[in-house]
């Protein structure tokens, strides 16, 4: 998992979409670079107005500015719903009721607390996995295949905006024990309670709530920074 | 009340893996636990990093029908302050209203009138004082002195707000190295909310966040650090009606 191999290269984003993909050849990592920032041209420079800014603009009704809000953040929000929900008509109507939330309480965000995108992400986990509890009489869902699906990563900006946060998540998880990263894994992507969690592990309640905590407790050190 | 296995549950709660009766009780811990509120907002912090893994954008037209429900859809008012969960519950005029009223023209006496002005940033306690006793739920009881301590204390609290302000006047200064402390009691435990030191002038004026309904609110004599489980005598007590 060590990046030592990559030639020098002053673009940090470079070495780790090669670390991402090792058996791609150098010209076609640089290629896709170069066509999500011709395509997007926020790609390379995160946020021209930040996202706090244009929240206060939502946050006074502006729709322009929410249109641009939406932009930066469906692919996460569309992305967690999609991997905790499955199915993809719920997980759009999931995706669209955390947008209809964003609006609704941009009112009352509170930027001492947390970050936009964290903000986002945390409803949009939230009314995922209400989304799952309240289907969950109806419906059983494979467990563990949840967790090895991979949703289809179509657009290549999303892709590459993503990846610097696929690294530091692997990295992050590589941090984790196997029982710990099993844990978390199942209670985030998978949306259940750590009751649940344990019965499908067949471990102690107690040893499940003491796992998610020493393993967020390490995600926490490694991701905190750049939320 | 400490309870070691209540504060291991913020990791789970920070990312939902809590059912809703865990959900409730865990919140109700967080009213009185400000270390568990930071580690809340500490691990939430992964969310982002966690949910861009898996981004994926949505089909193009879902942005038009998101628009298109906004535009029909009233935003939240902003609060005047950051508050609880608790307060986005609705709430109704209750039998309280009336007493709530009076409760509030009582405090108000006591306190001064900055408290009208529920918007004075400079007076702290006034805004907490004046935001408890607008709820329709606001209640107030004054304290008992046991046997006949100096001065008075008064209690007002809203549950639906999960708050409550506590007022004492003409107190003595507490023995050295002491201070009052005010519990909530309810029919199954006792709950150290405030310790609370007398100003020179011997008044008293705290705000808090409260964990559950009140039965009984005490006030005992502790070390000034203030301590979990009472060890002094009940100086005050009051019931609730």
């Amino acid at each position: 998992m060590s990046d030592a191999g990559a030639p020098h290269e002053s673009d940090q984003r470079v070495r780790r979409l090669r670390w991402r993909n090792p058996n791609e050849a150098r010209h076609r990592t640089s290629d896709v670079i170069n066509a999500a920032t011709a395509l997007d041209p926020t790609a390379d420079l995160p946020q021209i107005e930040s996202d706090v800014e244009l929240l206060r603009r939502v946050a006074r009704g502006d729709q322009a500015a929410f249109a641009q809000l939406y932009d930066l953040l469906a692919p996460m929000v569309h992305g967690v719903a999609l991997k905790v929900v499955r199915d993809p008509s719920q997980s759009e109507e999931v995706t669209q009721e955390v947008f209809v939330e964003l609006w609704r309480t941009a009112t009352r965000f509170d930027a001492s607390r947390a970050s936009v995108r964290t903000w986002a992400a945390m409803v949009a986990h939230r009314r995922a996995v209400d989304r799952v509890r309240s289907e969950q009489a109806s419906r059983r869902r494979d467990d563990r295949e949840a967790l090895m699906a991979t949703p289809t990563h179509d657009p290549v900006v999303a892709e590459v905006e993503s990846s610097i946060d696929q690294y530091r998540v692997r990295k992050a998880m590589n941090a984790l024990t196997a029982t710990q990263r099993e844990a978390v894994e199942l209670a985030y992507f998978g949306g259940y309670t750590y009751r649940e969690v344990a019965v499908l592990l067949n471990v102690p309640e107690g040893t499940i709530k003491t796992r998610i905590r020493d393993g967020m407790i390490k995600l926490r050190d490694e991701l905190g920074g750049g939320a | 009340m400490i309870d070691h296995d209540v504060h291991l549950l913020a990791a789970a709660y920070a990312i939902n893996a809590v059912d809703d009766a865990d959900r409730a009780s865990f919140e109700a811990h967080l009213g009185t636990c400000e270390l568990c509120r930071a580690e809340v907002d500490e691990f939430r912090a992964i969310h982002s990093s966690m949910a861009q893994t898996q981004a994926v954008s949505p089909p193009p037209a879902l942005k038009g029908r998101v628009l298109d429900e906004i535009n029909r859809t009233r935003q939240m008012s902003p609060s005047v302050r950051q508050l609880p969960p608790a307060l986005h519950r609705a709430t109704g005029r209750s039998k309280w209203a009336a007493a709530a009223l009076i409760a509030a023209a009582a405090l108000l006496v006591v306190v001064g009138v900055s408290v009208l002005t529920r918007n004075d940033a400079s007076d702290p306690f006034a805004t907490e004082l004046a935001m408890v006793m607008e709820q329709p739920d606001a209640r107030m009881v004054e304290l008992d002195e046991q046997p006949s301590d100096a001065g008075r204390f008064k209690v007002a609290w809203s549950e639906t707000l999960q708050r409550a302000v506590v007022i004492g006047e003409d107190l003595g200064a507490a023995p050295a190295g002491k201070a009052y402390e005010l519990w909530l009691i309810t029919p199954s435990a006792s709950m150290a909310m405030h310790v609370l030191d007398p100003a020179s002038d011997g008044n008293v004026h705290a705000s808090f966040d409260m964990p559950q309904a009140p039965a009984k609110w005490a006030i005992t004599v502790e070390p000034e650090s203030g301590t979990e489980v009472a060890t002094g005598d009940i100086i005050f007590i009051g019931s609730v009606a």
